[in-house]
C-alpha cells in the first residue's frame, strides 16, 4: 500500500498546493495515521512510512504542460520520489486518464508505473482537486472525500472530516473502498510559507512522460484569462469591516465602505451584499470569496452565517454591530454593539479620524 | 451580457436545438434554525423537517442562467430547449411549476426513495443528501435517456451534504469534461458557447465546444425572476413529470448500498468568543466606549 500526492502543475497556483498539502501531510493526518505521516517510525510503515533520511516515502504525481516548468515543479514535491506527466492544461477528464495509465486505479507492476496498490491518492484544494478525487474515485471504484479537514488512515478504512450542512457542523467520513481519493480543504492554504516537514534534499524523478498525444477534438478554445480585481488587499489586511445584509441598501453599504477607508480599514462583504449588487464580487468574504485574518475586524450589519465566519474566524478580534441579539455573530464576536451599524461605523470612523488628526493611532490596512 | 472577447461569426440561419437540462434541490433554510437545533446534531442529526425550503442559491443560478441563455439563443436564431429536473420531494413542485410558467418546457421531479418507499411528508427529508453518487446517476440517466442534453447547469455544491462532487460524478457518467464556479454563458451557436467561470488560478472565458457540465458558482445573476401572473395562468395545466428512478434504470437502494463515503457523525464546530457587550446611550456614546476600551490599543498595533 502506498500513497500518491497529486500537483497540477498546469496553473500558476502550483506552489501553493505544494505547501497546502505539506502541510495537510505533516498536521491533517490523525494519529491513527502515524505510518502515513512518518512521525514516530523511521523505517517504512504500511503505507510508505518515511525513508531513512525522514523523507516521506509517497510519491508525488506532477503535471506539467510546459518543459520549462518541471525542475521547478520537482523541487515543490512534498515527497522524495517524484512522477512527471505531460498532460494537457485545465482538463482533470484527461488527467484522471493518466493517472490510470500510471496504474493508479489498480495493482500495478513494471517500469513507468506506480507500482504496487495505490491506497491512498491526495489531491489539492480547489476546483480541480476535487475534480480530480471524484472523477479518479468514479472510475476506480474507490470513494471521495473532498474537502478534507483531516483524516485518520487506518488498515481498513479511512476516516475523515469536512464541513457540511453549510458550515454549521462538521461531518465524519468513512472511506470503505480504496483507492481513498482525497481533495483537502483550501483552509489548508493558510499554511505555513515554509512547512516543517524535513525538505526532501534531493528528489528522484521515477518517471516522466508525454500524454499530451493522441489529439481529440478539444472542448475548450480560446482560452482568455481575465484579470480580475486583486483580492490580496482583503488576504492581507490587517483591519477590516465587513458590511452584512442587515446594512439594508446599497446607500448604507457604500457609507460602511467609506467609513472602513476613513478609518484606513479594508473594506469587505457578505454573500448577500454581492448578489445583491450593493458591493462588487471581488468584495466577497466567506467560502466562496476571500479568507481573511485581519487582527481586527468590524462587522457591521451581518448575522454571521457559518459562510461568512468561515471567512473572518481567523481575525484576532471581532466587533459586531447588529441591533439583533440573538444573530450568530453575537456569539462569534469578541466584542459587541446592539445598534444600527452605519450609526456607529460612521461615529466610529469620526473618531479614528480624530485620533489620526491628533497624532495617536494611525492604522494602515 | 457584455461578455468580452465576443467572436462574431456567422450564426446558422435554420432554427437549430441546444438542450439545456438545468438541476436544482431544494434545502432547508439552515439561516432559519436556532442555536439549540445544531447544538443536538452531535447526538444524532439534525431536524430540519419543519424549516422552510428555499432554493440552494448556486441553482438558483443556474436556473436563471439557464433562462437568460435560451433568450440570447433565440436573439440569435438558436432554439435552446429547457428542461428543469429535481431530484427531491413534492415540495419541490411549486418551484418546477414556477419554472413552467417561466419557460421551462420540461419540469421534472424524481423523488429519492424507491417506488413505495417514498417519504412524501411535507417537506420530505430526501434520504439523499449525503449520497451524491445516487443524486448524479438520477441527472446523469434523465440527461441521457430522456432529455437527450446537451449541456446540464447545475449549482456547484448544496447543503446539507456539500460534497461537492455531482457535477463531476454527472460529467463522469455522460463522459463530459465539466466547468466549475460558471458564472456567464452565452451562446455563440447551436455547438458553441462563451462560458465565464473562476478557475483555482482566477477568472477565465473559454469557448466551449460540444456537450458539458456547467457548475455554477457566484454568477452576478443570483435571483430566478418572478413570473408574471399572465404567464402562470397560461401555462398552469403544463403537467409537472414525475418519473421513478427505476424508470430511468437506477435502483436507488442498490446504489446507496455502494455509496463509498459514509457520513457516522457530526460535531458542532465552536467559533465563540467572548462577546462583551459595549453599552451607550448613543451610536456615538457606544463608538466612544469601544474605541477607548478596546480599540485604540489593537489600532496601535496595526
Amino acid at each position: 500500500m502506498r500513497f500518491v500526492v497529486v500537483l497540477d502543475g498546469t496553473v500558476t497556483t502550483v506552489a501553493r498546493q505544494a505547501r497546502a498539502l505539506a502541510a495537510f501531510l505533516r498536521d491533517g493526518l490523525g494519529d491513527a495515521s502515524v505510518e502515513l505521516a512518518g512521525v514516530t517510525e523511521g523505517g517504512r510503515g504500511e503505507l510508505g512510512g518515511v525513508t531513512e533520511r525522514g523523507e516521506l516515502a509517497g510519491e508525488t504525481l506532477v503535471f506539467y504542460a510546459d518543459d520549462g516548468d518541471k525542475r521547478r515543479l520537482v523541487d515543490l514535491a512534498p515527497t522524495r520520489d517524484v512522477r512527471l506527466v505531460k498532460t494537457t492544461a485545465r482538463r482533470p477528464d484527461l488527467m484522471v486518464d493518466d493517472l490510470l495509465a500510471l496504474g493508479a486505479g489498480a495493482h500495478s507492476t513494471g517500469p513507468g508505473t506506480l507500482g504496487g496498490e495505490i491506497a491512498l491518492i491526495l489531491t489539492a484544494g480547489g476546483a480541480t482537486g476535487a475534480e480530480l478525487a471524484t472523477r479518479l474515485a468514479c472510475r476506480t471504484g474507490g470513494a471521495v472525500l473532498t474537502d478534507a479537514l483531516s483524516i485518520e488512515v487506518g488498515p481498513r478504512e479511512l476516516r475523515g472530516r469536512r464541513t457540511v450542512y453549510s458550515s454549521h457542523l462538521r461531518g465524519r467520513f468513512a472511506l470503505t473502498t480504496r483507492p481513498w481519493c482525497v481533495s483537502i480543504d483550501a483552509s489548508w492554504n493558510d499554511g505555513p510559507r515554509s512547512p516543517s516537514l524535513k525538505p526532501a534534499l534531493e528528489h528522484y524523478v521515477l518517471s516522466d512522460t508525454d500524454e499530451t498525444g493522441g489529439a481529440q477534438a478539444t472542448p475548450f478554445e480560446d482560452i482568455e484569462l481575465v484579470a480580475a480585481p486583486s483580492t490580496d488587499d482583503l488576504a492581507e489586511s490587517r483591519f477590516l469591516v465587513v458590511a452584512g445584509y442587515g446594512a439594508g441598501s446599497r446607500e448604507a453599504t457604500k457609507r460602511i465602505a467609506q467609513a472602513a477607508r476613513r478609518m484606513g480599514a479594508g473594506f469587505g462583504a457578505s454573500r448577500p451584499v454581492v448578489m445583491n449588487a450593493w458591493a462588487p464580487l471581488d468584495r466577497l468574504i466567506g467560502v466562496s470569496g476571500t479568507r481573511t485574518a485581519p487582527v481586527l475586524c468590524i462587522v457591521v450589519g451581518a448575522s454571521g452565517a457559518p459562510a461568512l465566519s468561515w471567512g473572518i474566524e481567523r481575525a484576532g478580534f471581532i466587533v459586531a454591530i447588529n441591533p439583533d441579539d440573538h444573530a450568530p455573530i453575537v456569539r462569534d464576536s469578541d466584542a459587541l454593539l446592539l445598534d444600527d451599524g452605519v450609526a456607529v461605523i460612521e461615529e466610529l470612523a469620526e473618531i479614528v479620524a480624530a485620533q489620526r488628526e491628533q497624532g495617536g493611532a494611525a492604522p494602515t490596512a | 451580457m457584455g461578455m468580452g472577447g465576443l467572436n462574431t461569426e456567422a450564426i446558422p440561419s435554420q432554427m437549430s436545438d441546444l438542450r439545456v437540462l438545468a438541476c436544482f434541490k431544494a434545502t432547508p433554510d439552515f439561516e432559519a434554525l436556532r442555536e439549540a437545533d445544531w447544538a443536538t446534531a452531535a447526538a444524532g442529526g439534525v431536524e430540519t423537517r419543519y424549516v422552510r425550503r428555499v432554493l440552494n442559491c448556486f441553482d438558483e443560478s443556474a436556473l436563471e442562467l439557464a433562462l437568460r441563455l435560451s433568450e440570447t439563443a433565440a436573439r440569435r436564431g438558436v432554439r435552446a430547449e429547457l428542461g428543469a429536473l429535481s431530484v427531491g420531494g413534492r415540495d419541490v413542485e411549486p418551484y418546477l411549476k414556477t419554472l413552467v410558467a417561466l419557460g421551462y418546457e420540461r419540469a421534472t421531479r424524481v423523488p429519492p426513495e424507491a417506488a413505495g418507499g417514498e417519504s412524501e411528508v411535507a417537506g420530505g427529508e430526501s434520504g439523499l443528501d449525503f449520497a451524491p453518487g445516487v443524486v448524479a446517476s438520477i441527472i446523469a440517466a434523465y440527461a441521457q435517456r430522456v432529455a437527450h442534453s446537451d449541456l446540464v447547469v447545475l449549482g456547484w455544491r448544496s447543503g446539507p451534504g456539500d460534497s461537492g462532487t455531482v457535477p463531476f460524478r454527472v460529467a463522469e457518467a455522460l463522459g463530459w469534461p465539466c466547468l466549475t464556479q460558471v458564472t456567464e454563458v452565452e451562446p455563440l451557436s447551436d455547438d458553441r458557447l462563451r462560458v465565464a467561470c473562476v478557475a483555482d488560478d482566477g477568472p477565465l472565458r473559454l469557448t466551449l465546444r460540444g456537450p458539458c457540465v456547467l457548475a455554477v458558482g457566484n454568477a452576478v445573476v443570483s435571483h430566478l425572476r418572478v413570473p408574471t401572473l399572465k404567464d402562470r395562468l397560461a401555462r398552469r395545466h403544463r403537467p409537472i413529470e414525475v418519473l421513478a428512478a427505476a424508470d430511468l434504470g437506477v435502483d436507488i437502494a442498490a446504489q446507496r448500498h455502494r455509496e463509498t463515503c459514509l457520513p457516522t457523525g457530526f460535531e458542532t464546530i465552536d467559533r465563540s468568543r467572548r462577546g462583551v457587550v459595549i453599552e451607550g446611550q448613543s451610536p456615538h456614546d457606544k463608538a466612544q466606549t469601544l474605541f477607548d476600551s478596546r480599540l485604540r490599543d489593537i489600532m496601535e498595533t496595526l
